[in-house]
């Protein structure tokens, strides 16, 4: 059945559709948000693990919504829950750590500064850092971020000092401090979408630190659910439609974009017209949308002419050690790690730009020092093992009761994860959903230079946990990637040969469509990209506002 | 510090009537209803979990009820899959031991029982026996390490010998009288 029209649907309420819908509120427009997940609130968060973190209270099951995955173009599709952010009002902005970052100014012109690069699609961005830089300003003072510039070889420029001042961290942070010192680097206050201070009308975070994977029982945590989309509701011109999964945008005659169809909570059709239709629902699920929405007019997908949407996927490139102190061998010396502050909040970006190749890459990357999750259900299945490694029994308790005694550090590393032909998002017809939609099909075809710079930059991370003196030390890996960051697949330029969209993130070929969830960035950057994607979304609002008012 | 009042759940008197009980297949020893298992296939579970997780200086894993949370959670609509592979995985370890030791699992000697399972372990990934035994461990863990509220870690015994209790300075765990099965059955699904 189709609904009244409006001025700009929406799908999607994460980071980037939860910026515009409060922009587009505020000026005036009717707005209406669709989104596939729940609307959970804050009592909702509980620290449940089993539903959490092991269950579909954020991520769909895999026998129910499969991502279909392949390592490289010739191998077989897995089915897997990988590449989802979380199915919710405020999607992987609820369940995050957190880790709020900007890009900085190379990472806007990485093609230019790097030259061509074999075997990569590396592009430019059309727009600058300072372009951008406004709107995080924005993005940080309208959802909240705590943390304290300090100044170091690769401190991207800004206007003023974060909205509020960093969180406690535990005493081992001082203790990276002082080896990062020794060792020439720069230890750095890691900002957070988390209030140190009572904001806007929030509460401050209570250090609970049941923090990454978890909703946030006190709205502490600056997901647009805690944020961004109680202000958008406040403003009365916008509607929030939960339980609604998008399943193609429909266009006219003329090939500009109609109306959204999704099914509503009762699974039943329905067709909500719009003036502007925005998709903004994680790099993969807007290609699958597009890809989706075939017509006469766009027989390969909606604004796919070119053939772009999809292509040039990005994650980012991930790596991981783990330092282990045992307690009741180092508390006389060291009383303080027993302190319970779950925050270190640390970060190094010395090596963010190499100045020359001699390593075998030049773009590098972020280090970011935390402690290891404390679910237990997690560590424990870790610490089984599987096959002829796994162990039980007495084994698998001894194991346990270790634990019991660690406080274990870690580091990820957040690396270039440099475009390629190969890794992309198709859409699989003879694959569907429970809704009966065709599914995400992803192919990861990786550049070799991503794991030599990754490589690189977990020796860095272990020089500075050997230097902390813990009782041991184990590489967790140097080759994945953080599937929950992804970008690329309708990617912005100048050239509509070359790029989906525009420098406004509207579809070269559709002029009111725009997509504004990670979808745009040619690359992916070497941070965490939440807080970019919703600084652009406030970008691409001022630009559709002015647009809209004519 | 109360972080959460009354039901922590997002349904309060709305809720629609609990389905009604599944019906019982059997009771264990200690007289609990089984809802999955038969006692003869909860006795082999039973067996397992404890090789899995045995009691020695701390509890085991039937100290924690871990074998009637697995009981309980095969009986998740969205687990139906998972149910079915289980009891298949279980009547082949039983095959198994009857081949092997000419008895039921449950009767077996705790070396006979670890060294069914090792093969189970090792066996090829992808192969039925490395499907049953993940499931088993993964369920036991849950089961060992999840909230009370799901009918294991009876006494938080798994979160002591984890040291979970001892995360985080302020109330970690779910509040008292917090119902996980009932949000699961409610808020975890994204009809």
């Amino acid at each position: 059945m189709s609904k009244p029209e409006v001025d700009v649907c929406i799908v999607g309420s994460g980071a980037g559709g939860a910026p515009l819908a409060l922009e587009l509120g505020r000026a005036g427009f009717k707005v209406v948000v669709l989104e596939k997940g729940a609307h959970y609130q804050p009592r909702d968060f509980v620290h449940d693990e089993i539903l959490n973190s092991r269950r579909n209270f954020f991520m769909p099951l895999p026998w129910e919504e499969p991502h279909l995955v392949r390592r490289g173009p010739k191998e077989r599709y897995e089915r897997s829950n990988s590449a989802w952010t979380a199915n919710c009002v405020g999607g992987g902005t609820v369940h995050m750590s957190g880790y709020f970052y900007r890009l900085k100014p190379v990472d806007f012109r990485l093609r230019s500064t790097l030259g061509p690069i074999p075997g990569s699609t590396l592009a430019d961005w059309p727009i600058a850092y300072e372009d951008l830089a406004p709107f995080y300003d924005k993005a940080e003072a309208e959802m909240g971020v705590s943390g304290q510039a300090v100044a170091h070889p690769f401190l991207e420029p800004r206007s003023g000092p974060y909205p509020l001042p960093p969180l406690d961290t535990h005493p081992i942070s001082g203790e990276i401090d002082k080896v990062c010192s020794a060792l020439g680097w720069h230890s750095l206050p890691t900002a957070r979408g988390i209030i140190s201070r009572p904001y806007k009308g929030r509460s401050a975070c209570a250090y609970c630190a049941l923090c990454g994977s978890y909703g946030c029982e006190m709205g502490a945590k600056s997901g647009t659910n805690a944020s961004l989309i109680p202000a958008a509701l406040a403003t009365g011109n916008v509607e929030l439609r939960p339980g609604c999964m998008a399943r193609s945008i429909e266009v006219d005659t003329r090939g500009r974009a109609r109306s959204v169809v999704y099914l509503d909570p009762d699974g039943v059709a329905q067709e909500q017209p719009a003036r502007i239709i925005v998709s903004s629902c994680t790099a993969v699920e807007s290609a699958r949308l597009l890809l989706n929405s075939t017509s006469n007019r766009f027989p390969k997908g909606l604004a796919n002419g070119s053939g772009l949407v999809g292509k040039n996927l990005l994650f980012s490139s991930f790596g991981e050690s783990r330092a282990t102190f045992r307690v009741s061998k180092q508390k006389a010396a060291r009383p303080w790690l027993a302190d319970p502050s779950p925050f270190v909040n640390r970060s190094l970006q010395d090596f963010y730009l190499m100045p020359d190749t001699r390593f075998g890459f030049r773009k590098g990357g972020t280090l970011g020092f935390m402690w290891t999750h404390p679910n237990p259900i997690f560590a424990a299945v870790g610490m089984a093992g599987s096959g002829k490694s796994g162990v039980f029994g007495k084994e698998l308790k001894d194991r346990m009761r270790a634990y019991r005694d660690s406080r274990i550090l870690q580091f990820e590393v957040y690396a270039e994860f440099l475009p390629t032909p190969g890794t992309s998002v198709t859409v699989e017809s003879g694959v569907k959903d429970k809704y009966g939609i065709p599914v995400a099909a992803i192919t990861l075809d990786r550049h070799p230079m991503d794991f030599a710079a990754t490589r690189f930059l977990v020796d860095r991370g272990e020089e500075v946990l050997m230097r902390l003196d813990p009782d041991d030390v184990q590489r967790v890996g140097i080759a994945g990637e953080t599937t929950i960051l992804q970008h690329g697949t309708c990617r912005f330029g100048d050239d509509p040969a070359t790029s989906v969209l525009d420098k406004n993130c509207r579809a070269h070929e559709v002029p009111n469509l725009y997509v504004v969830d990670g979808s745009f960035m040619p690359t992916g950057g070497s941070v965490p990209s939440t807080l970019t994607i919703a600084a652009n979304s406030f970008r691409v609002a001022d630009h559709l506002v002015r647009t809209l008012k004519g | 510090m109360v972080l959460l009042g009354g039901i922590a759940c997002k349904r309060g008197s709305e809720a629609p009537p609990a389905p009604a009980a599944p019906a019982t297949t059997g009771t264990t020893a200690k007289g609990q209803a089984l809802h999955t298992f038969s006692r003869f296939e909860y006795a082999a579970v039973a067996a397992a979990t404890e090789r899995l997780l045995p009691r020695d200086e701390d509890p085991g894993a039937l100290d924690a009820d871990v074998p009637l949370y697995i009981d309980r959670m095969l009986q998740t609509p969205e687990l139906k899959q998972m149910h079915q592979d289980f009891v298949t995985g279980l009547a082949a370890l039983e095959r198994r031991a009857q081949r092997m030791f000419q008895t039921g699992f449950a009767q077996a000697t705790p070396a006979q029982q670890d060294e069914l399972l090792a093969i189970f372990k090792d066996s090829p990934q992808g192969s039925g026996e490395a499907h049953f035994y993940e499931l088993l461990m993964v369920l036991s863990l849950e089961g060992f390490l999840g909230d009370p509220s799901y009918g294991g870690n009876q006494g938080k015994v798994g979160w002591r010998l984890m040291g979970f209790d001892m995360v985080g300075t302020v109330a970690m765990a779910p509040p008292e009288g917090y119902d996980g099965p009932k949000c699961l059955r409610e808020c975890g699904s994204h009809r």
